[in-house]
């Protein structure tokens, strides 16, 4: 089974959800709230987590 | 990993859970159990943990945790857990699957050398190693 890559490039800041498919970004949104609101009524669809910027200091442990 | 919690008739969106050997149980964020219309106030426990660098109390529910293997087009597979609702933290993923509720189901093997993580039944390690714990 090829593994799915996706490719979160031009999405920085951002709430992204993804195709279960592909792996691709599908939909995006500024908060949560947002993502969760365009996200109704879609099928065959990830909602992921915010995408962190390139020189964003990542949190050690949960985070 | 592509999981949806479920409360009753409720459930989630199908999420991104992120798999961590250091989390002591399933973690998520508290947005989830309101839009599962879960009432925290009637929680099953609570504790403060340390998340991202700050400390939070964390109240446990136990509700269904669903795992879809290779897609949503599959049978899931689905099973009950306690899962701690963090208030207000969201980050790369929504669901952090920990030792209780998500490592005690299954067997998991991380390979960045393969960059793949497989997912196997819990009895998967004892055929593999033997049995380290007898009971």
């Amino acid at each position: 089974m090829e593994p799915i890559r996706t490719d979160f490039k031009g999405y920085e800041g951002k709430y992204v959800a993804l195709d279960s498919r592909t792996g691709k970004i599908v939909l995006a949104a500024e908060d949560l709230e947002g993502l969760f609101e365009r996200a109704k009524g879609r099928d065959h669809i990830v909602l992921g987590g915010r995408v962190p910027f390139a020189d964003e200091p990542i949190p050690v442990g949960l985070g | 990993m592509p999981i949806a919690l479920a409360n009753g008739d409720q459930t989630t969106f199908q999420l991104t859970g992120l798999i961590d050997t250091g989390a002591d149980s399933v973690l998520a964020s508290d947005y989830l159990a309101d839009q599962l219309g879960i009432d925290l106030d009637d929680h099953d426990g609570e504790t403060t943990l340390g998340v991202g660098g700050h400390v939070a109390a964390v109240r446990y529910k136990t509700i269904s945790i669903r795992l879809y293997p290779k897609g949503e087009d599959d049978p899931h597979i689905e099973w009950q857990a306690p899962v701690g609702f963090i208030p207000n933290w969201h980050s790369y993923g929504f669901v952090l699957l920990g030792s209780v509720g998500f490592l005690d189901q299954f067997t998991v093997t991380a390979s960045r050398f393969a960059q793949a993580v497989a997912v196997e039944h819990r009895d998967a390690f004892d055929d593999r190693f033997g049995a380290v714990l007898v009971t």
